[in-house]
Protein backbone atom coordinates (compact mmCIF):
# COMPACT_ATOMS: atom_id res chain seq x y z
CA UNK A 1 0.00 0.00 0.00
CA UNK A 2 2.80 2.33 0.94
CA UNK A 3 4.54 1.42 -2.30
CA UNK A 4 1.39 2.25 -4.27
CA UNK A 5 1.26 5.62 -2.61
CA UNK A 6 4.85 6.30 -3.58
CA UNK A 7 4.22 5.34 -7.20
CA UNK A 8 1.15 7.53 -7.26
CA UNK A 9 3.09 10.46 -5.88
CA UNK A 10 5.77 9.86 -8.49
CA UNK A 11 3.27 9.86 -11.35
CA UNK A 12 1.59 12.96 -10.02
CA UNK A 13 4.84 14.86 -9.85
CA UNK A 14 5.77 13.67 -13.33
CA UNK A 15 2.46 14.95 -14.67
CA UNK A 16 3.06 18.27 -12.98
CA UNK A 17 6.44 18.47 -14.64
CA UNK A 18 4.96 18.20 -18.15
CA UNK A 19 4.22 21.66 -19.37
CA UNK A 20 2.99 22.90 -22.66
CA UNK A 21 5.65 25.40 -23.57
CA UNK A 22 6.30 24.13 -27.09
CA UNK A 23 4.30 26.76 -28.92
CA UNK A 24 5.36 30.31 -29.45
CA UNK A 25 2.45 32.42 -28.25
CA UNK A 26 4.31 35.60 -27.31
CA UNK A 27 4.66 38.61 -29.55
CA UNK A 28 7.67 38.24 -31.80
CA UNK A 29 9.17 40.45 -34.49
CA UNK A 30 6.67 43.28 -35.02
CA UNK A 31 5.54 44.47 -38.41
CA UNK A 32 5.42 48.07 -39.48
CA UNK A 33 1.91 49.44 -39.05
CA UNK A 34 0.90 52.03 -41.61
CA UNK A 35 -2.29 54.05 -41.26
CA UNK A 36 -3.96 55.81 -44.18
CA UNK A 37 -5.42 59.19 -43.34
CA UNK A 38 -7.40 61.83 -45.14
CA UNK A 39 -5.08 64.62 -46.34
CA UNK A 40 -7.81 67.18 -45.85
CA UNK A 41 -8.87 65.90 -42.50
CA UNK A 42 -5.68 64.47 -40.86
CA UNK A 43 -7.52 63.05 -37.84
CA UNK A 44 -9.70 60.75 -39.95
CA UNK A 45 -8.76 57.41 -41.46
CA UNK A 46 -9.31 57.15 -45.20
CA UNK A 47 -9.20 53.79 -46.93
CA UNK A 48 -7.13 53.26 -50.06
CA UNK A 49 -7.42 50.52 -52.69
CA UNK A 50 -3.88 49.23 -52.80
CA UNK A 51 -1.40 46.85 -54.32
CA UNK A 52 1.78 46.67 -52.25
CA UNK A 53 5.07 44.93 -52.89
CA UNK A 54 8.65 45.23 -51.79
CA UNK A 55 11.29 46.00 -54.40
CA UNK A 56 12.14 42.82 -56.36
CA UNK A 57 9.44 40.86 -54.55
CA UNK A 58 6.00 39.46 -55.23
CA UNK A 59 2.93 41.40 -54.18
CA UNK A 60 2.23 41.18 -50.49
CA UNK A 61 -1.16 42.94 -50.57
CA UNK A 62 -3.30 42.54 -53.63
CA UNK A 63 -6.19 44.93 -54.08
CA UNK A 64 -6.98 45.49 -50.45
CA UNK A 65 -9.09 48.42 -49.38
CA UNK A 66 -8.18 49.18 -45.81
CA UNK A 67 -7.32 52.09 -43.56
CA UNK A 68 -4.25 50.44 -42.07
CA UNK A 69 -1.89 47.63 -43.00
CA UNK A 70 1.04 45.82 -41.45
CA UNK A 71 4.21 45.24 -43.44
CA UNK A 72 7.16 43.02 -42.50
CA UNK A 73 10.57 44.66 -42.51
CA UNK A 74 13.59 42.84 -43.88
CA UNK A 75 15.69 41.68 -40.92
CA UNK A 76 18.68 40.98 -43.19
CA UNK A 77 18.96 44.59 -44.19
CA UNK A 78 18.89 48.06 -42.66
CA UNK A 79 16.51 49.19 -45.36
CA UNK A 80 13.28 47.90 -46.85
CA UNK A 81 11.78 49.43 -50.00
CA UNK A 82 8.04 49.18 -50.50
CA UNK A 83 5.97 50.26 -53.48
CA UNK A 84 2.38 51.35 -53.02
CA UNK A 85 0.16 51.26 -56.06
CA UNK A 86 -3.12 53.21 -56.01
CA UNK A 87 -5.14 53.19 -59.25
CA UNK A 88 -2.08 52.59 -61.45
CA UNK A 89 -0.04 55.27 -59.68
CA UNK A 90 3.02 53.90 -57.85
CA UNK A 91 4.71 55.56 -54.92
CA UNK A 92 7.91 54.25 -53.40
CA UNK A 93 8.93 54.59 -49.78
CA UNK A 94 12.34 53.53 -48.46
CA UNK A 95 12.25 52.59 -44.78
CA UNK A 96 15.57 52.66 -42.91
CA UNK A 97 16.11 51.43 -39.38
CA UNK A 98 18.48 49.94 -36.84
CA UNK A 99 17.60 46.58 -35.42
CA UNK A 100 18.14 44.82 -32.13
CA UNK A 101 17.67 41.12 -31.37
CA UNK A 102 15.85 40.30 -28.16
CA UNK A 103 15.37 36.89 -26.59
CA UNK A 104 11.65 36.28 -26.06
CA UNK A 105 11.15 32.79 -24.67
CA UNK A 106 12.16 29.18 -25.04
CA UNK A 107 9.61 28.41 -27.75
CA UNK A 108 9.88 31.70 -29.68
CA UNK A 109 13.61 32.25 -29.54
CA UNK A 110 14.72 35.68 -30.70
CA UNK A 111 12.72 38.56 -32.10
CA UNK A 112 13.89 41.76 -33.72
CA UNK A 113 12.79 45.23 -32.77
CA UNK A 114 13.45 48.17 -35.09
CA UNK A 115 14.73 51.50 -33.89
CA UNK A 116 15.35 54.96 -35.30
CA UNK A 117 13.00 54.53 -38.22
CA UNK A 118 13.54 57.05 -40.99
CA UNK A 119 11.99 57.16 -44.42
CA UNK A 120 12.54 58.58 -47.81
CA UNK A 121 9.76 58.78 -50.34
CA UNK A 122 9.98 59.05 -54.08
CA UNK A 123 7.48 59.98 -56.76
CA UNK A 124 4.66 61.31 -54.65
CA UNK A 125 1.78 60.73 -56.98
CA UNK A 126 -1.20 59.80 -54.84
CA UNK A 127 0.46 60.29 -51.44
CA UNK A 128 0.27 63.84 -50.16
CA UNK A 129 2.58 63.48 -47.18
CA UNK A 130 4.06 60.93 -44.81
CA UNK A 131 4.59 61.25 -41.10
CA UNK A 132 6.50 59.04 -38.66
CA UNK A 133 4.27 58.56 -35.67
CA UNK A 134 6.60 56.24 -33.77
CA UNK A 135 10.23 55.63 -34.76
CA UNK A 136 10.51 52.67 -32.38
CA UNK A 137 8.83 49.53 -33.70
CA UNK A 138 8.62 47.13 -30.79
CA UNK A 139 5.00 46.02 -31.04
CA UNK A 140 1.99 46.18 -33.34
CA UNK A 141 -0.25 48.06 -30.95
CA UNK A 142 -0.15 51.45 -32.65
CA UNK A 143 0.44 53.10 -36.01
CA UNK A 144 4.11 53.76 -36.74
CA UNK A 145 3.74 55.61 -40.02
CA UNK A 146 0.89 57.82 -41.20
CA UNK A 147 0.24 58.26 -44.89
CA UNK A 148 -1.99 61.16 -45.92
CA UNK A 149 -3.74 61.01 -49.24
CA UNK B 1 -11.43 -14.67 51.59
CA UNK B 2 -10.32 -17.75 49.68
CA UNK B 3 -12.14 -16.32 46.67
CA UNK B 4 -9.90 -13.26 46.80
CA UNK B 5 -6.83 -15.42 47.27
CA UNK B 6 -7.60 -17.43 44.16
CA UNK B 7 -8.17 -14.38 42.02
CA UNK B 8 -4.94 -12.85 43.33
CA UNK B 9 -3.10 -16.02 42.38
CA UNK B 10 -4.68 -15.91 38.97
CA UNK B 11 -3.57 -12.33 38.50
CA UNK B 12 -0.03 -13.09 39.60
CA UNK B 13 0.09 -16.15 37.36
CA UNK B 14 -0.94 -14.14 34.39
CA UNK B 15 1.81 -11.61 35.22
CA UNK B 16 4.44 -14.34 35.30
CA UNK B 17 3.09 -15.61 32.03
CA UNK B 18 3.59 -12.15 30.49
CA UNK B 19 7.06 -11.95 31.98
CA UNK B 20 7.90 -15.35 30.61
CA UNK B 21 6.72 -14.34 27.17
CA UNK B 22 9.03 -11.36 27.19
CA UNK B 23 11.99 -13.47 28.18
CA UNK B 24 11.13 -15.98 25.47
CA UNK B 25 10.89 -13.27 22.86
CA UNK B 26 14.27 -11.87 23.80
CA UNK B 27 15.86 -15.32 23.56
CA UNK B 28 14.23 -15.95 20.20
CA UNK B 29 15.19 -12.76 18.38
CA UNK B 30 18.53 -12.63 16.67
CA UNK B 31 19.76 -9.11 16.05
CA UNK B 32 20.93 -8.91 12.46
CA UNK B 33 23.69 -6.41 12.41
CA UNK B 34 23.71 -3.95 9.55
CA UNK B 35 26.83 -3.02 7.67
CA UNK B 36 27.82 0.60 7.91
CA UNK B 37 30.16 2.20 5.47
CA UNK B 38 30.80 4.56 2.64
CA UNK B 39 29.08 3.70 -0.62
CA UNK B 40 30.59 5.03 -3.84
CA UNK B 41 29.25 4.68 -7.33
CA UNK B 42 28.68 6.09 -10.78
CA UNK B 43 25.66 6.95 -12.87
CA UNK B 44 25.50 4.50 -15.78
CA UNK B 45 22.78 6.36 -17.68
CA UNK B 46 24.96 9.41 -18.34
CA UNK B 47 27.71 7.20 -19.72
CA UNK B 48 25.26 5.39 -22.01
CA UNK B 49 23.56 8.58 -23.18
CA UNK B 50 27.00 10.14 -23.74
CA UNK B 51 28.00 7.20 -25.91
CA UNK B 52 24.86 7.31 -28.07
CA UNK B 53 23.95 11.01 -28.20
CA UNK B 54 26.50 13.20 -29.93
CA UNK B 55 25.05 16.28 -28.26
CA UNK B 56 25.66 15.03 -24.72
CA UNK B 57 28.64 14.11 -22.65
CA UNK B 58 28.77 13.84 -18.89
CA UNK B 59 29.40 11.76 -15.86
CA UNK B 60 28.11 11.63 -12.32
CA UNK B 61 29.64 10.11 -9.21
CA UNK B 62 27.39 9.27 -6.28
CA UNK B 63 28.21 8.64 -2.63
CA UNK B 64 26.34 8.01 0.56
CA UNK B 65 27.21 7.27 4.15
CA UNK B 66 24.96 5.40 6.56
CA UNK B 67 24.45 7.33 9.76
CA UNK B 68 21.47 5.38 11.14
CA UNK B 69 19.84 2.07 10.30
CA UNK B 70 17.60 3.75 7.73
CA UNK B 71 19.23 7.13 7.25
CA UNK B 72 21.99 8.02 4.84
CA UNK B 73 23.90 11.19 4.10
CA UNK B 74 24.00 11.35 0.31
CA UNK B 75 25.42 13.42 -2.48
CA UNK B 76 26.27 13.54 -6.14
CA UNK B 77 28.93 15.32 -8.11
CA UNK B 78 29.01 15.56 -11.86
CA UNK B 79 29.97 17.26 -15.08
CA UNK B 80 27.79 17.84 -18.14
CA UNK B 81 28.30 19.29 -21.59
CA UNK B 82 25.09 19.38 -23.58
CA UNK B 83 24.08 20.98 -26.85
CA UNK B 84 20.36 21.78 -26.92
CA UNK B 85 18.78 22.24 -30.34
CA UNK B 86 15.56 24.22 -30.45
CA UNK B 87 13.59 25.07 -33.58
CA UNK B 88 15.31 28.34 -34.33
CA UNK B 89 18.34 28.49 -32.07
CA UNK B 90 20.79 26.20 -30.36
CA UNK B 91 23.08 26.52 -27.39
CA UNK B 92 25.65 24.54 -25.44
CA UNK B 93 25.60 24.26 -21.67
CA UNK B 94 28.80 23.21 -19.94
CA UNK B 95 29.47 22.93 -16.25
CA UNK B 96 29.71 20.92 -13.09
CA UNK B 97 27.41 20.42 -10.15
CA UNK B 98 27.27 19.09 -6.62
CA UNK B 99 24.31 18.01 -4.54
CA UNK B 100 24.15 17.10 -0.85
CA UNK B 101 21.33 15.81 1.31
CA UNK B 102 19.91 12.66 2.85
CA UNK B 103 18.05 9.48 1.94
CA UNK B 104 15.52 7.88 4.28
CA UNK B 105 14.88 4.18 3.69
CA UNK B 106 11.26 3.02 4.00
CA UNK B 107 11.81 -0.61 2.99
CA UNK B 108 11.57 -3.23 5.76
CA UNK B 109 14.32 -5.74 5.12
CA UNK B 110 14.17 -9.43 6.04
CA UNK B 111 17.10 -10.95 7.85
CA UNK B 112 20.40 -9.57 6.59
CA UNK B 113 18.97 -8.05 3.43
CA UNK B 114 19.94 -4.47 2.84
CA UNK B 115 17.76 -3.15 0.06
CA UNK B 116 16.20 0.28 0.00
CA UNK B 117 13.18 2.10 -1.25
CA UNK B 118 13.93 5.60 -0.16
CA UNK B 119 12.95 9.20 -0.34
CA UNK B 120 15.24 12.09 0.29
CA UNK B 121 16.11 15.69 -0.25
CA UNK B 122 19.02 17.50 -1.82
CA UNK B 123 20.48 20.93 -2.10
CA UNK B 124 22.14 21.41 -5.46
CA UNK B 125 24.64 23.90 -6.80
CA UNK B 126 26.05 24.30 -10.28
CA UNK B 127 28.69 26.48 -11.91
CA UNK B 128 28.39 26.59 -15.67
CA UNK B 129 28.52 28.50 -18.92
CA UNK B 130 25.94 28.89 -21.68
CA UNK B 131 27.10 29.34 -25.25
CA UNK B 132 24.57 30.60 -27.75
CA UNK B 133 25.82 29.04 -30.99
CA UNK B 134 23.45 30.49 -33.55
CA UNK B 135 19.89 31.57 -34.01
CA UNK B 136 17.34 32.57 -36.61
CA UNK B 137 15.08 35.43 -35.63
CA UNK B 138 11.38 34.64 -35.36
CA UNK B 139 9.29 36.74 -37.69
CA UNK B 140 5.57 36.65 -38.36
CA UNK B 141 4.81 34.58 -41.43
CA UNK B 142 8.05 32.76 -40.83
CA UNK B 143 7.15 29.18 -40.24
CA UNK B 144 10.09 27.09 -39.23
CA UNK B 145 8.66 23.97 -40.87
CA UNK B 146 8.40 25.83 -44.16
CA UNK B 147 4.62 25.56 -44.25
CA UNK B 148 4.24 29.29 -44.70
CA UNK B 149 7.05 30.96 -46.51
CA UNK B 150 8.35 34.18 -45.11
CA UNK B 151 8.02 37.34 -47.19
CA UNK B 152 11.61 38.09 -46.26
CA UNK B 153 13.88 35.25 -45.23
CA UNK B 154 14.58 35.74 -41.52
CA UNK B 155 18.08 36.62 -40.49
CA UNK B 156 20.35 33.91 -39.08
CA UNK B 157 23.13 34.94 -36.74
CA UNK B 158 26.22 32.95 -35.82
CA UNK B 159 26.37 34.56 -32.46
CA UNK B 160 28.87 32.27 -30.69
CA UNK B 161 28.27 34.32 -27.58
CA UNK B 162 29.47 32.65 -24.40
CA UNK B 163 28.00 33.55 -21.05
CA UNK B 164 30.43 32.23 -18.47
CA UNK B 165 30.76 32.26 -14.68
CA UNK B 166 27.08 31.53 -14.17
CA UNK B 167 25.78 29.78 -11.08
CA UNK B 168 22.49 28.24 -10.01
CA UNK B 169 21.18 26.54 -6.91
CA UNK B 170 18.10 24.45 -6.24
CA UNK B 171 16.40 21.97 -3.93
CA UNK B 172 15.22 18.50 -4.94
CA UNK B 173 12.93 15.79 -3.71
CA UNK B 174 14.35 12.35 -4.43
CA UNK B 175 12.63 8.99 -4.84
CA UNK B 176 14.73 5.91 -5.43
CA UNK B 177 15.61 2.32 -4.79
CA UNK B 178 18.77 0.36 -4.28
CA UNK B 179 19.19 -3.40 -4.50
CA UNK B 180 22.19 -5.30 -3.16
CA UNK B 181 22.88 -7.63 -6.07
CA UNK B 182 26.18 -9.02 -4.86
CA UNK B 183 27.67 -8.54 -1.44
CA UNK B 184 28.24 -4.78 -1.05
CA UNK B 185 27.48 -4.16 -4.72
CA UNK B 186 24.31 -2.15 -5.36
CA UNK B 187 22.23 -1.30 -8.39
CA UNK B 188 20.10 1.77 -7.94
CA UNK B 189 17.74 4.13 -9.69
CA UNK B 190 16.38 7.45 -8.58
CA UNK B 191 14.31 10.35 -9.81
CA UNK B 192 14.87 13.95 -8.72
CA UNK B 193 12.18 16.57 -8.79
CA UNK B 194 13.90 19.90 -8.51
CA UNK B 195 12.89 23.47 -7.97
CA UNK B 196 15.24 26.28 -8.80
CA UNK B 197 15.93 28.71 -5.96
CA UNK B 198 18.08 31.14 -7.89
CA UNK B 199 20.38 31.47 -10.87
CA UNK B 200 22.44 34.14 -12.57
CA UNK B 201 20.70 34.68 -15.88
CA UNK B 202 22.68 35.43 -19.04
CA UNK B 203 22.04 38.84 -20.53
CA UNK B 204 19.46 38.66 -23.36
CA UNK B 205 19.25 34.87 -23.07
CA UNK B 206 17.90 32.39 -20.55
CA UNK B 207 19.06 29.35 -18.59
CA UNK B 208 17.02 26.69 -20.34
CA UNK B 209 19.22 23.81 -19.27
CA UNK B 210 21.38 23.45 -16.18
CA UNK B 211 23.95 20.79 -15.34
CA UNK B 212 22.48 18.43 -12.71
CA UNK B 213 19.07 20.03 -12.98
CA UNK B 214 18.35 19.32 -16.67
CA UNK B 215 15.74 21.20 -18.66
CA UNK B 216 14.38 24.21 -16.81
CA UNK B 217 10.61 24.33 -17.22
CA UNK B 218 8.57 27.54 -17.17
CA UNK B 219 7.78 27.09 -13.47
CA UNK B 220 11.52 26.81 -12.71
CA UNK B 221 11.14 23.10 -12.06
CA UNK B 222 13.12 20.20 -13.44
CA UNK B 223 13.28 16.42 -13.48
CA UNK B 224 16.39 14.29 -13.57
CA UNK B 225 17.13 10.64 -13.03
CA UNK B 226 20.05 8.27 -12.65
CA UNK B 227 20.85 4.56 -12.74
CA UNK B 228 23.74 3.83 -10.50
CA UNK B 229 26.15 1.04 -9.81
CA UNK B 230 27.79 1.47 -6.44
CA UNK B 231 30.04 -0.36 -4.03
CA UNK B 232 29.90 -0.16 -0.26
CA UNK B 233 33.18 -0.04 1.56
CA UNK B 234 32.13 -1.73 4.80
CA UNK B 235 33.59 0.01 7.82
CA UNK B 236 31.79 -1.50 10.80
CA UNK B 237 28.66 -3.41 11.83
CA UNK B 238 25.96 -2.29 14.20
Amino acid sequence: MKKNRLVFLLLLTLLGACENDDFCTEETTPRLIIGFYDAENPEEFKTAPLFIWAAQKDTIYQGVNVDSISLPLNTNSRETIYKFSHSQEVDQINFSYDSEDIFVSESCGFKVIFKNLTLESFTNTWIESIDINNALIENEKQVHVKIFH
Amino acid sequence: MSKYFISLCMALLSLTAVAQKEVMAKKDSVHYKKKYGLRLGADLSKLIIGATDKNFSGYELVADYRIQKNLYLAGEIGFVEKKSEEDNYNFTTKGSYITVGFNKNTFKNWLEMDNEIYYGARYGFSAFSQKLNNYTVYQEGTDVDGLKSAYFPPRTMDSNQTYSNLTAHWVSFVLGLKVETLSNLFLGASVNFSKLIGASEPNNFKNLYLPGFNKVYVTNSGVSFNYTLSYRIPLFKK
